[in-house]
């Protein structure tokens, strides 16, 4: 052990991915009990006639303090759902999924104007000066009045479009997607280990069908495959989705399992063990997968890495109906809630892009300088 | 003097492109070919047809309550566009599919009624080929560049600095890069107007070979293009790196050395040639995954190719279509490794020796 | 056997190689590898030298030297190499680049070791010919096919064949020869050959032999022979240097050295040869090599000598002519003059050439 720490204390990159895994597992598995999730909703709250057509106004001179809504100005963001008290203003979707125009700093006047016209109802109104603003003085609305919660503790990573705190977020959304990434590496892993020992160790007709079966998952177009299947069933389980990932991400490490199993099979000291009749089940325990460890634990942290591209672009693309709120889920509203095309809102996106990045270039330097330990050839080279 | 030892080792291969052709290597390549597709068809149709709540029957369920059709009529139409007969035996119904799809049948569109799926295909398909194809060619190439330029100067900060970059590169998923560079040049620095970019090439251009219609297909596609060199420049730059590195050990390059040739023929022909060699069989593995992470990137950019269609039939749930385009997929990733294995064995002459036996 | 130039009797001896005083040091972590010492001989026209020693007492370093392909880490640090041709000298370690890119090969030819991977696989044998002599301004196709049958008719390859094929449809042997086809495809002077029959069998190694002996007949190259291998080295070669630790400790004729060697570790050498008859025990020099980073003083051999005195510990012998260019250092020639009385006197394998 401390032979590894030695060694990777020269491995400046295996050092930072190490050092970078570290802090992975303290953000996920302590920081919640530190920075609870954000649910809060803090967009505006508006009081209105039931069916009403809200439109999103920033008065021009607090439309800088209201970045991550910018993007939803001028648009027809709500209606109001129910009667009476305060309403929440739920952004609907579909009104700027795919909306080019983004107009900013539109002032009051502009929806007035409107309201005046009859094209909308009423608007939602947000300034940093008033807490609760009057809609429309003097106009046929009297009764519609908004409201804005203004984000009080100050916000690292700033707020989503829903005033919600980001960099909670980021620490509550990441154990999800790096357990399901893990599960999947696992199970990847574990089918990868017994198919390429058995196939190597057995031979024969048993090696040509997992071999044939192996190359047959691999020429399969692994995403578009799971964006099918998650078509047919729905992910909304941990477990089916990195059994499904695990499914798919074998092949490649069996072949190398298989390639190695038997080439170690050919070694003096597994010849000895045969000839001391050991049994197979010995060979393939004692001698032949210690042999393989590094090996293997490297093609592990390789696996979960690749879980974690598929299992985020599934639910990037709104195919994997997770309920925890993940880093994914960030990109997905991100990508949905106009985020995405908005300067302002950049933190929503670019945060959980930074943690994901971040991760993945961890583990990858961290296997890079495993792999490096683990084989003399490289070490010197 | 000859001893019957020269006499002695395999037969001499005839030249020619015609016999490397025909020889059996290629023979078997396509043969294993054919057989991965038949394979995957199989898959498909099971996939689509016999997984319990299929898309057939919810399908037929939705037309009995949509339309108010019997289960008969309902299941009538429902064939008619999954382009199979409903009285048939799944057998007989799986081999008029396999017949259909020889003949280039894929069925009709649901959503868009009317459509054959295999023109919504053709409308598609091209584009998500030419940025992968392109940005996988220049990838290659500069992957290689680089990664034999580095080999040649291993350990030196440039080389430390280089790999530290290309594991990066490397590590981050390809729709991650996409998305920072979206952020970050599109939206921040305002580089690019991303809502212009939209689509394969500006609206109301004739398709054609005029400058304006290029120069716009050329500009829609840089950041697909550029996302897909991106994502697998690091993977070629490592790879190219330490399969340099190994073959500037072999005995060849230093006899090479000794024999006076130039630095430059060195360099192409005695190394790169031989340590580009392992690449060609990493190609046709990349060219499968760029094509599968094609679906987020072109969702990404709003690039109408294939991957975004796929996308688009799963969201309005059009089966025949999805079922079509993922067949396509597949089919393009089988055709991309053979044409990969082709052109290894076309540079590897032991290759084509070892098929031979 | 062949009809190798006798090395008493030349008709003239024109100097083609002139090594005078080279040194060569590799830098290491713990300091400077002396792996070459003042090293000094002369190759003759139509001459061909043996270096022996175990491995790692310089003979390759020395040769890389020769043609500059030392690696980056080692340099020459003194001496001067000449080569002569024409009546004309050039300083070898003074060309440029571009110079000893068309000096090596053209002029001198270094074989490998480990021919089996001496050729590029992915090309074929006539490319991998043409391609060298275009690299010297020999780009005439005719002329270097026919010139490229021809050899591989010299070494008894069937040219045709040959000429089309890969590498690896070449047996070991075949490749080996095809190997020294290509080393005088150039009819270069000096060709040097390191090791050029390791992992081969014992036929295929025979027949080699046969093919350099008759090649150099026929075009009458200069050749250094490196070898740990004496019954090779004692057939091949006119004269025979044995190296030890980066240093020649002993020169003269083949005769000189396998039946009359002066120095202690020659005699070492020819004592560990095995003979057909078994008669005699195998013995082994003793010890091993020294660090040549901090070599011990005076003669570098004493900690294995079995003559060593006081004097061999803290004083270097010099390389003494004992007469005929039979050179030798050590400071105890008389003993070991005593202790080779029998040496061969079982039968020996080693015959002259």
């Amino acid at each position: 052990m401390r032979q590894f720490f030695r060694a990777l204390a020269r491995s400046k990159a295996g050092l930072l991915g190490f050092i970078g895994l570290i802090f992975y597992a303290l953000l996920v598995g302590v920081g919640p009990m530190f920075v609870p999730f954000d649910n809060e909703v803090k967009t505006d709250q508006v009081n209105a006639p039931l069916g009403s057509r809200l439109k999103l106004v920033t008065r021009a001179a607090d439309a800088a303090r209201y970045p991550s809504l910018a993007s939803l100005e001028g648009q027809v963001v709500g209606y109001v759902s129910s009667s009476g008290g305060e309403t929440l203003v739920e952004p609907l979707e579909d009104t700027f999924d795919d909306t080019e125009d983004y107009r900013r700093g539109a002032g009051v006047e502009d929806g007035l104007e409107e309201l005046t016209d009859g094209d909308i109802d009423g608007f939602v109104l947000f300034s940093e000066s008033l807490k609760t603003y009057p809609i429309g003085p003097g106009s046929d609305f009297p009764d519609l009045t908004v409201s804005n919660a203004r984000l009080a503790p100050p916000h690292l990573l700033g707020t989503d479009t829903q005033g919600r705190d980001i960099l909670s977020h980021i620490v509550n959304g990441g154990r999800t997607l790096i357990v399901t990434a893990l599960l999947a590496g696992l199970i990847s892993t574990t089918i990868a280990v017994i198919f390429g020992a058995v196939a190597a160790l057995v031979g024969g007709p048993v090696d040509r069908t997992l071999s044939a079966l192996a190359n047959f998952i691999l020429v399969l177009p692994k995403f578009p495959l799971l964006i099918v299947l998650a078509a047919l069933f729905t992910l909304d389980n941990i477990l089916l989705l990195a059994t499904l990932i695990g499914l798919l991400v074998w092949p490649a490490l069996m072949r190398a399992v298989r390639a190695q199993v038997l080439s170690l099979r050919e070694r003096d000291y597994v010849e000895a063990a045969r000839a001391l009749d050991l049994g197979r089940r010995h060979i393939i325990i004692r001698e032949i997968l210690p042999n393989m460890m590094s090996f293997v634990v490297v093609n592990l942290i390789l696996a979960v890495t690749a879980a974690m591209y598929d299992q985020i672009g599934l639910i990037f693309l709104g195919m994997a109906p997770i309920n925890d709120y993940s880093w994914g889920v960030m990109l997905y509203f991100g990508r949905t809630r106009g985020a995405l095309f908005s300067p302002d809102s950049a933190s929503m996106v670019l945060a959980p892009v930074v943690a994901i990045a971040l991760f993945q270039v961890s583990m990858v330097m961290f296997a890079r300088a495993l792999e490096e330990l683990s084989d003399p050839r490289l070490r010197t080279a | 003097m000859q001893t019957s030892k020269t006499l002695t080792g395999p037969p001499p291969l005839e030249s020619g492109w015609l016999s490397r052709v025909v020889s059996s290597y290629a023979v078997r390549t396509l043969l294993q070919a054919l057989l991965t597709i038949w394979a995957v068809v199989t898959f498909t149709f099971f996939l689509i047809r016999l997984m319990p709540g299929n898309p057939i029957d919810v399908y037929v369920g939705f037309l009995m309550n949509q339309s108010n059709l019997t289960y008969g009529e309902a299941l009538q139409q429902a064939a008619s566009q999954f382009s199979f007969d409903p009285n048939a035996s799944v057998f007989q119904q799986y081999l008029g599919y396999l017949g259909d799809l020889v003949r280039g049948d894929l069925g009709t569109s649901i959503t868009s009624t009317g459509t054959q799926v295999v023109d919504q295909i053709a409308r598609f398909l091209p584009w998500t080929l030419f940025c992968v194809g392109l940005g996988l060619l220049i990838s290659f190439v500069l992957g290689m560049t680089i990664g034999m330029l580095i080999a040649y100067y291993r350990n030196s900060v440039l080389d430390t600095a280089v790999s530290f970059f290309a594991s990066v590169l490397g590590a981050v998923p390809d729709y991650i890069w996409g998305l920072l560079i979206l952020v970050v040049f599109g939206v921040q620095l305002g580089w690019f107007n991303i809502g212009e970019l939209r689509g394969t090439y500006d609206p109301g251009l004739t398709p054609g070979f005029t400058p304006a219609f290029i120069w716009s297909v050329v500009r829609h596609a840089f950041l697909p293009v550029l996302v897909y060199v991106i994502g697998t420049l690091g993977s070629w730059i490592l790879n190219m790196r330490s399969s340099t590195t190994s073959v500037l050990g072999e005995d060849y390059v230093n006899v090479a050395r000794a024999r006076g040739l130039t630095p430059g023929r060195i360099a192409t022909t005695y190394v790169g040639r031989n340590a580009a060699l392992p690449l060609f069989t990493l190609l046709a593995v990349n060219i499968g995954l760029v094509i599968g992470g094609s679906v987020i990137i072109e969702e990404l950019f709003v690039y109408k190719g294939i991957g975004s269609f796929l996308f688009f039939s799963i969201s309005q749930r059009d089966y025949t279509s999805m079922q079509g385009v993922f067949l396509v997929i597949a089919v393009s990733v089988v055709v991309a490794n053979i044409l990969a294995d082709l052109l290894y064995s076309s540079l590897d002459p032991r290759v084509r020796i070892e098929g031979e036996r | 056997m062949t009809g190798v130039t006798t090395p008493q009797g030349p008709v003239e001896r024109v100097p083609v190689l002139e090594v005078e005083n080279i040194s060569v040091a590799y830098a290491a972590a713990r300091g400077a590898v002396r792996a070459v010492n003042n090293v000094s001989f002369t190759l003759h026209k139509g001459e061909a030298l043996a270096l022996i020693g175990e491995s790692g007492s310089g003979k390759t370093t020395l040769a890389l030297a020769l043609i500059r392909m030392l690696v980056r880490a080692a340099k020459v640090t003194e001496g001067r190499v000449r080569y002569v041709k024409n009546g004309a000298a050039q300083d070898v370690l003074g060309l440029s680049e571009r110079e000893i890119r068309r000096f090596r090969w053209s002029e001198c030819a270094m074989v490998f070791q480990g021919a089996q991977n001496a050729f590029n696989p992915v090309l074929r044998l006539s490319e991998q010919f043409s391609d060298t002599a275009r690299a010297h301004g020999k780009g005439d196709r005719a002329w270097v096919k026919r010139r490229t049958l021809e050899l591989f008719k010299l070494v008894r390859l069937d040219p045709e064949r040959v000429y089309n094929a890969y590498p690896h449809e070449l047996s070991g042997g075949m490749k080996q020869r095809a190997l020294l086809a290509l080393g005088v495809l150039l009819d270069p002077q000096v060709v040097i050959l390191d090791e050029p029959t390791t992992a081969l069998d014992i036929l295929t190694q025979r027949a080699i032999i046969d093919v350099l002996a008759e090649m150099q007949d026929r075009l009458g190259f200069s050749i250094i022979f490196i070898s740990h291998d004496l019954a090779l080295a004692a057939e091949m070669a006119d004269r025979v240097a044995t190296m030890y630790a980066g240093e020649i400790i002993e020169t003269g004729t083949v005769d000189d050295i396998f039946y009359e060697p002066l120095h202690p570790y020659t005699l070492g050498l020819l004592r560990s040869v095995p003979r057909l008859s078994g008669s005699q025990d195998l013995i082994s020099i003793p010890g091993s090599p020294p660090d040549l980073i901090s070599p011990p003083p005076g003669c570098k051999f004493h900690p294995r000598c079995p003559f060593a005195s006081e004097r061999c510990r803290s004083e270097a012998p010099p390389l003494e002519d004992f007469g005929a260019g039979h050179l030798a250092a050590c400071w105890h020639t008389d003993r070991v003059v005593e202790a080779r009385q029998g040496l061969w006197s079982d039968g020996a394998v080693v015959t002259r050439g």
